[in-house]
């Protein structure tokens, strides 16, 4: 329980509290980051984690507590104070302005680009254009953008607020290279993620939250996962999450061999130079994993097979008819619904969790005004079905990522549907609603429908899917009974390396 | 590697820098390129064109830009004005009530009163409409009636004045009306010309597409919202006095009773024919300039055409609309294709 002294402290916390009106987000949080160590913050969804990085990186006022930076109490007005105090953050939301250049963004951050270009070496982004707009450059690279720009600060203490979810393994390795730096150079990193695999591999001791409480600080050498989850779920909670596999799971549906089940087939499916020549076919009762690196075209499949693009060649058939697509209202009607990477893209923030949970059913004829009879009760049901907190039911805007993740997955049990497609359902999610998550999907599928489901997670394929399908370069390279996929063979796939098995 | 790849077609340089400045720039170089085209069909329709023709447009011009160019600052940084044209009639009212018969000297210190008043003003309505979370088409709506009834007070009947020398900075003649368009073109370019770079390359400025584009990102890059959107209210301010004094030195005498609403209407048509995004973070002064030339161009053109002005409005309507819907489906035939 006792933090290592041997280095001074470089950021401590006092009962630092923080409340969203009745909602309280961090009860009294004390933390001590040392200089020369790279600090885990921990905790499950909703336990404080983004709430102490923003109050740390004077984003929001706390409403009680204090804050020293080596040694003197400070008072943070805005992120303007914290890059002068010494804090940099590279936030969950990315903090670039979508509308203007890269160059633009630099600027107004008071930054030139020959301030950033030495770490954008680092991570290989060398020869990234400038010129280009923040809102056509891929997420991944954006992150790493966003931590040069933290770095060309010159922090004493570097935040990062899960960036590694959205990253490649090799673009993770990078960013693990700089927080080392950081190390050597006797300062400070704080670190949130969710992979405790990378946690262990990266960090020295970990700070864990739980219902806006600090509620252990360890020293992480010799520590394993199963301990980890343990102190961040307390002891009940945890056994239940380490118990998930296949065998928790209910009993799949019966997956025959006849066509007759197959209800999705995609036949050599093009999309201009992003996909080449897709094909499988998806069963009923069965989840199929997809997965690949970023950018492989698994995002472009996701987005024709839900009606939002047309393909340039090749065929998509539910239950045996054409599916030609204009909108994805068309696919939605035969079937084919997505819960999309991003779930702001799928809610209406600022409505109900009920209203959420309905919007399906709006477009049909008569149920203008109201629902009617039993769709009250099926939302009734699925509220229910899917153990949504619902504190913050009346704007869904407020609920937790996974509480909000759960609506997006509950609104097409509201409704009806043939094929769930779900795009990274579980990024930035607690373990524990990864598990409920997990869970349902299995019983969708036991229930008869069929699931397409993008992992950027090699470790749930085995957990969730009953086979998967590795994409590369907008192709599928591999496929493989998902119960034997081991990471290594995927990881190896995913890269498009033939693997000894394949 | 794989994020490199994404983002760097293998296309060329020259090739991508020029599709993609043409991307970014293609409808500052199509509204021009309309407007040019009006032009040139004007001149061809009427029995004379020339310097007095060309300096008439460009002198009754002159307010429409800038009354268009104050609200497109607002609603690039994520805002609208619904007072501007409220603020002119104030600005233009209060100019006429103390320059009448001033010499030159006088006049233009007068000037830059009342324009950093009219700035202070609207950007006391800026920091209104940012801290108290009222909307801001409810308070600019408050601040327009406020403006009228302002100017009323300041000049109840038509009357007061310009004075000589400030007419010709506005107009190229002492009476308002003459063949000299240049001092017209120099007094829209200069103040029009310092706004686009401010925006576009300063901190400061491009804090404001910053603030309209994302207010979460821009308050995490350090920006600060508030002072922004008040920064980008008193910019309109100054912008509108200008477009007041141009409104009095053609008119030769000040009006109070001119209906503020409806030029506020013209502001907003310009600004969305100028490309600017009403919600806000995207769009160029540079683009502004033309569309309010073009929506200020439309009635000398119709009545040209021998068209019932009855009838010139619903055409002006049908055609801006027109213009919209096919910039509308430009801008998604571009979204399907990249």
């Amino acid at each position: 329980m006792t933090l290592p002294t041997a280095h001074q402290s470089l950021l401590s916390t006092e009962g630092i509290a923080k409340s969203y009106g009745s909602i309280v987000a961090l009860r009294s949080v004390d933390i001590s980051v040392a200089s020369g160590e790279i600090h885990a913050l921990l905790g499950a969804n909703g336990a404080g984690k983004s709430t102490l990085v923003k109050i740390l990186s004077g984003v929001f006022d706390s409403d009680a507590g204090s804050m020293t930076i080596s040694g003197s109490a400070v008072n943070l007005k805005g992120p303007g104070d914290a890059t002068d105090a010494g804090i940099a953050t590279v936030f969950q939301d990315p903090a670039l302005i979508p509308d203007l250049s890269l160059d633009q963004n630099l600027t107004i951050s008071g930054l030139r680009h020959s301030d950033v270009a030495p770490w954008l070496e680092r991570m290989q982004l060398a020869e990234l254009d400038f010129g280009l707009l923040v809102r056509d450059i891929p997420l991944a690279t954006l992150r790493l953008v966003d931590l040069a720009r933290a770095l060309a600060h010159d922090p004493q203490l570097l935040m990062l607020d899960e960036i590694t979810a959205a990253l490649t393994p090799e673009q993770t390795d990078r960013v693990f290279d700089v927080m080392r730096e950081w190390k050597r150079m006797n300062r400070s990193v704080l670190f949130i993620s969710h992979r405790l695999g990378e946690v262990l591999k990266i960090c020295d001791v970990a700070t864990i939250l739980r219902n806006g409480r600090d509620v252990a600080h360890l020293d992480l050498t010799g520590v394993d996962e199963a301990e980890l989850v343990t102190s961040m779920l307390g002891a009940e909670l945890a056994r239940e999450s380490m118990s998930i596999s296949r065998d928790a799971a209910p009993v799949q549906g019966a997956v025959t061999d006849t066509d007759n089940d197959v209800v999705l087939r995609v036949t050599d499916l093009q999309y201009r130079d992003k996909i080449n020549g897709v094909s499988f076919e998806l069963r009923r009762g069965e989840i199929l994993g997809v997965t690949a690196l970023e950018g492989q075209g698994q995002s472009e499949l996701f987005s024709l097979l839900s009606g939002d693009h047309r393909p340039t060649s090749g065929e998509i058939e539910i239950s045996g008819e054409r599916l030609s697509a204009r909108s994805p209202y068309d696919a939605i009607r035969k079937g084919l619904v997505l819960v999309p990477g991003n779930r702001h893209e799928a809610l209406l923030p600022q409505r109900s969790i009920r209203e959420n949970l309905a919007t399906p059913l709006y477009n049909r004829i008569g149920r203008w005004f109201s629902l009617v009879g039993d769709e009250s009760e099926r939302v009734d049901s699925v509220v229910t079905r899917l153990d949504i907190d619902t504190r913050a039911a009346s704007q869904v805007g407020r609920l937790s990522g996974g509480n909000q993740q759960k609506v997006t997955l509950g609104r097409w049990l509201v409704s009806d549907f043939e094929v769930l497609l779900c795009f990274d359902p579980t990024r930035g999610i607690d373990i524990q609603t990864k598990a409920q998550i997990y869970e349902l999907l299995r019983e969708i599928a036991a229930e008869g429908a069929a699931v397409l489901m993008y992992s950027s997670e090699l470790r749930e394929i085995p957990l969730v899917c009953d086979r998967v399908l590795v994409m590369y370069g907008g192709s599928i390279v591999h496929e493989q009974d998902a119960g034997t996929a081991t990471e290594e063979v995927l990881l190896t796939a995913a890269h498009g390396l033939k693997s000894a098995q394949a | 590697m794989t994020a490199v790849n994404t983002t760097v077609e293998a296309k060329s340089a020259p090739t991508r820098s020029w599709r993609r400045w043409a991307q970014r720039h293609g409808w500052t170089v199509g509204i021009w390129m309309l407007l040019v085209f009006l032009v040139v069909w004007y001149s061809t329709l009427i029995p004379r064109f020339g310097g007095f023709q060309f300096s008439t447009i460009i002198n009754g011009g002159t307010a429409w830009i800038f009354l268009a160019a104050a609200q497109a600052v607002v609603v690039i940084a994520g805002g609208l004005d619904l007072g501007v044209g409220g603020l002119l009639v104030l600005t233009s009212a209060t100019a006429a009530q103390f320059m009448d018969g001033q010499p030159l000297a006088v006049a233009v210190v007068m000037a830059v009163v009342i324009l950093i008043g009219s700035a202070i003003l609207n950007g006391i309505v800026g920091w209104v409409v940012a801290v108290s979370k009222v909307p801001d088409i409810v308070v600019t709506l408050g601040s327009l009636y406020i403006y009228q009834g302002l100017a009323l007070m300041m000049l109840p009947k038509v009357g007061g004045g310009s004075s000589d020398g400030f007419r010709w900075l506005f107009t190229g003649s002492a009476t308002g009306i003459g063949t000299n368009p240049w001092p017209a073109v120099v007094m829209i370019t200069v103040p029009i010309a310092v706004a686009a770079w401010w925006m576009g390359r300063t901190p400061s400025g491009l804090s404001l597409y910053a603030v309209g584009s994302d207010e979460t990102a821009a308050f995490l890059s350090g920006v600060n919202a508030v002072r922004t959107k008040i920064v980008s209210y008193a910019v309109a301010g100054a912008f509108v006095a200008i477009a007041g004094f141009s409104t009095l030195a053609i008119a030769g005498v000040g009006n109070a009773t001119t209906e503020g609403g409806t030029l506020t209407l013209n502001s907003v048509a310009a600004v969305v024919l100028g490309g600017v995004v009403l919600t806000g973070g995207a769009g160029s002064l540079v683009a502004v300039v033309p569309a309010a030339l073009i929506l200020f161009f439309f009635n000398p053109i119709l009545s040209a055409l021998g068209v019932n002005p009855n009838q010139a409005q619903v055409i002006q309507g049908v055609l801006l609309v027109f213009v919209m819907a096919i910039a509308g489906l430009i801008e998604l035939r571009r979204r399907r294709r990249s």
